[in-house]
């Protein structure tokens, strides 16, 4: 007896010394990757060793993100604990619910009540500061067109309620999204991984947003539905760890052709597409609409419609390819990244009509839309 | 630097297990001297200082306490014995307490003390008493003077206990400082014992504190989630804080060390007397050694020994934080204490063990609110919600929701706060336990890290929404 307790001992110090040797011994020697997709951030650089950084304690603040960011099988040690998180009877990681069908969907917090007042502050003087007529619309997440998908219970905020409420405090016309999707949650108008909606998600939206401005509706003949990628991980996903999930499928459902698109990603306009595919092999694959993020993009047609602008976000990236078959120009302005006066830009452009349309979430969030009031 | 994070698993530890086995018998007390400097230095970088200065402090006293005892002195004896302890409880006082003192007397508007900002140096509540342990011990003959002053240093900072305890006496370390012995057998039991110590943190412990975080500041507050966040929150401190001195207790032998032990089950206590003897031991015994003890203890007037019973619980309160709260919990169990020794004891005693265990856990859950709310607004109200008293509604659908999800792990929790895992454990054939418990330990370690690894996984997410 007393041998096989050393061998227990023995096997037990082995094990010790020689995981902790391992993780060590591979985290500090294996190469390092400078840029994590999952996470879509760079990682940690080695930290920097002098007398200043060690005495103002830069090195080791440093250090023990180098060590987390390069710790050895990063990625799958942050697979193995939402796992066990869902193992132990959790239905949500990191902020993220495990959903019916196959579904990550994000938890909507609670907003600060603050930032929310003066956002809309903002959007409810606009009206007054242009020419044109003004929309204004909100698009609810995931959490509330699918609430029927969550786990029994989940928390969430309630965003109709809020979309609501924020309506009620704008004088000029808005679009009703939310009843838009809610008509048609049946169908896969959001991403199961991302949180945007999805093609399908936005040509419903297009569809209230034509009926608000009294413009004719879509007719399926001028849509045409192509898979481009079946292999979409959005952002939920990365949050939630949840590698069990199978990825999404990105579609399109209108030609580029005839479009003229001005992008401006680097300061300086250049040419730009509906779709931009190189996009398609990186992990951030919803940027393949307008190519991601820019302060200003403008979509010229060869239809004669009305001319629009959108302040936007990114949900308006998918959305754009639908107003090309109304709208002789679409506008797409960013104010994260334009600074300028919109009502200027207008005059310039020979605007017809905005619309002002954000997800409810980031809407709520948001710290730009002061500038509005410019 | 903290235990449960990727820098100390997988760089300090290796790093310091190696050399420290490298090093020969005698260098050894060095070695881990050195390596608990960086370790403290790591994190506090100039407090170091404070430490090193408690160290030099109570190490010459310690010689001049012996010296002065030799030579007859007794009167200079306790003159020493008093200097070091007017020292730590300075540096006590000025950089854990200055800054409340002066922000209560100025809500009082007296404006004459500057509030300074100070940072708490972390571990100072911890190593001044141990040090203060040792002058006193000298004095009294209960230990041995240490005149090597590297090994007394190794006392002071010895690592492992270094930022949250065990605190342990002088008298109880000074022997295996001077010499101690390494087997096969204690390096195994001391990897099993961090390991359920990192377990206790990282698996338990953080979960209920996610659970607590949603209750803690709650605006729309129901009284079954008051009760299931203080639950969340009495599971979340007793796998914290004994899952850190597990670790100590576990880093200490697989160092050569025996370190006394800090919890024994104190969730199963059939009184709150019972409570004392198995929570945080090593304080509660520091107290009655140094303080109770000294003051009369219960060998006196019965109005001197509530004075005792009193001053100490006030002083176990307050050690716990400068915050008014903590003085209030200590006072809180001061009552309850009081009240068992004076009658309720002797009621309990009647009645039986489920029904005692239930009072233990009321008392417990009303305490734990107590010192988890800092602000006493906070508190009232939480408090109020708890009993019922604010017209709160008594359930919401969010409540239902978090404890399906929690459950399971609340029931674990539950579990591994009785005995009767280790019970079942032991019913085990001997052979049996031999081959499971590194396969389990393996096990444990591999979900710490997962745990561990993602905690730190921080997605940037912010594309726009």
């Amino acid at each position: 007896m007393e041998k096989l307790k050393q061998t227990g001992s023995a096997v037990t110090a082995a094990m010790f010394c020689l995981f902790l040797c391992a993780m060590a011994g591979l985290t500090f020697l294996l190469p390092k990757r400078t840029f994590s997709q999952q996470e879509n951030r760079n990682l940690a650089l080695p930290p920097k060793l002098t007398v200043q950084t060690i005495s103002n304690g830069r090195f080791m603040k440093d250090a023990e993100s180098w060590i987390s960011d390069h710790v050895v099988l990063r990625d799958q040690w942050v697979q193995l604990k939402a796992v066990s998180e869902w193992i132990s009877g959790k239905r949500e990681n990191n902020g993220v619910f495990f959903c019916e069908k196959d579904t990550l969907i994000k938890r909507v917090e609670e907003p600060d009540a603050v930032q929310a007042e003066k956002n809309i502050g903002a959007v409810r003087g606009f009206p007054a500061k242009v020419d044109g007529t003004v929309y204004f619309g909100l698009i609810p997440t995931a959490a509330s067109v699918w609430a029927d998908r969550l786990p029994a219970g989940a928390p969430t905020l309630d965003e109709e309620a809020w979309i609501e409420k924020l309506y009620d405090q704008f004088p000029g016309t808005t679009v009703d999204i939310a009843g838009a999707l809610n008509g048609h949650r049946d169908e896969d108008v959001f991403y199961r991984t991302d949180h945007h909606w999805t093609t399908r998600g936005a040509r419903y939206a297009a569809d209230a947003i034509l009926e608000a401005m009294g413009l004719p509706a879509l007719r399926e003949e001028e849509l045409e539905t192509k898979v481009v990628s079946d292999d979409f991980y959005g952002t939920v996903y990365s949050r939630s760890g949840a590698w069990w999930v199978h990825p999404d499928k990105i579609e399109t459902m209108v030609s580029p052709e005839g479009t003229d698109v001005t992008s401006n990603f680097r300061g300086k306009d250049e040419e730009g597409s509906l779709y931009v595919s190189s996009w398609l092999n990186e992990k951030n694959k919803y940027a393949y609409f307008l190519g991601g993020n820019q302060p200003v993009c403008v979509i010229r047609t060869q239809n004669d419609g009305p001319k629009i602008l959108l302040v936007r976000d990114s949900y308006s990236d998918s959305l754009a390819p639908f107003l090309s078959l109304r709208f002789s120009e679409i506008h797409l302005i960013d104010l994260r990244y334009y600074r300028l006066a919109i009502p200027a830009y207008m005059k310039e452009h020979d605007i017809d009509s905005v619309l002002v349309l954000y997800g409810l979430s980031s809407f709520l969030e948001d710290s730009n839309l002061y500038l509005l009031k410019r | 630097m903290v235990f449960s994070t990727p820098i100390f698993l997988f760089a300090f530890l290796p790093a310091v297990l190696l050399v420290y086995y490298l090093t020969p018998l005698r260098w050894r007390n060095g070695v881990l001297f050195l390596a608990s400097l960086l370790f403290y230095f790591w994190g506090e970088r100039n407090y170091t200082i404070i430490m090193i200065a408690s160290t030099v402090v109570d190490y010459t006293h310690g010689m001049l306490v012996d010296r002065f005892k030799r030579a007859g002195k007794m009167n200079a004896a306790r003159l020493a014995v008093a200097s070091s302890m007017f020292f730590n409880l300075g540096i006590l006082f000025f950089f854990k307490y200055w800054d409340l003192l002066a922000l209560t007397l100025q809500s009082l508007g007296l404006r004459f003390v500057p509030v300074l900002g100070i940072h708490l140096p972390i571990g100072i509540s911890f190593y001044t008493f141990q040090t203060m342990s040792y002058t006193v011990d000298v004095y009294r003959g209960d230990a041995e003077v240490q005149r090597n002053p590297i090994t007394f240093g190794t006392f002071v900072t010895l690592f492992p206990q270094l930022i949250a305890g065990p605190i342990i006496k002088y008298r109880e370390l000074g022997d295996q400082l001077n010499r101690r012995t390494y087997t096969l057998d204690r390096f195994a039991a001391g990897v099993e014992r961090f390991v359920i110590g990192l377990a206790k943190k990282l698996l338990l412990a953080n979960n209920f504190g996610q659970l607590w975080d949603l209750y803690k500041a709650s605006s729309a507050l129901s009284v079954g989630g008051a009760w299931l966040g203080v639950l969340a929150f009495s599971l979340q401190i007793y796998f914290d804080f004994s899952g850190y001195s597990d670790m100590a207790i576990g880093l200490g032998r697989m160092l050569g060390f025996e370190f006394p032990e800090n919890f024994r089950y104190p969730y199963i206590a059939r009184s709150i007397t019972d409570f004392w003897h198995r929570w945080h031991i090593s304080l509660s015994s520091w107290f009655r050694e140094y303080l109770y003890i000294p003051l009369g203890g219960n060998r006196c007037a019965k109005w001197k020994w509530v004075r005792n019973l009193f001053l100490v619980w006030a002083a176990t309160g307050f050690w716990h934080g400068a915050s008014w709260n903590y003085l209030l919990w200590g006072l809180y169990y001061f009552v309850w204490l009081l009240a068992e020794k004076l009658f309720l004891g002797k009621l309990l005693d009647k009645l039986p063990g489920i029904v005692r265990r239930l009072y233990v856990i009321v008392i417990l859950l009303v305490g734990w609110a107590i010192f988890a709310l800092e602000d006493f607004g906070q508190l009232g109200s939480y408090l109020a919600v708890m009993f019922g008293l604010s017209g709160a509604s008594l359930w919401d659908s969010g409540v239902t929701y978090q404890l399906l999800s929690f459950l399971p792990m609340l029931l674990v929790g539950i579990f591994a706060s009785t005995p009767a895992a280790a019970e079942l454990f032991g019913k085990l054939p001997e052979k049996g336990r031999n081959l499971i418990k590194p396969v389990l330990l393996a096990l444990g370690l591999i979900l710490c890290t997962a745990y561990l690894v993602a905690g730190t996984y921080n997605p940037f997410l912010y594309f726009r929404f």
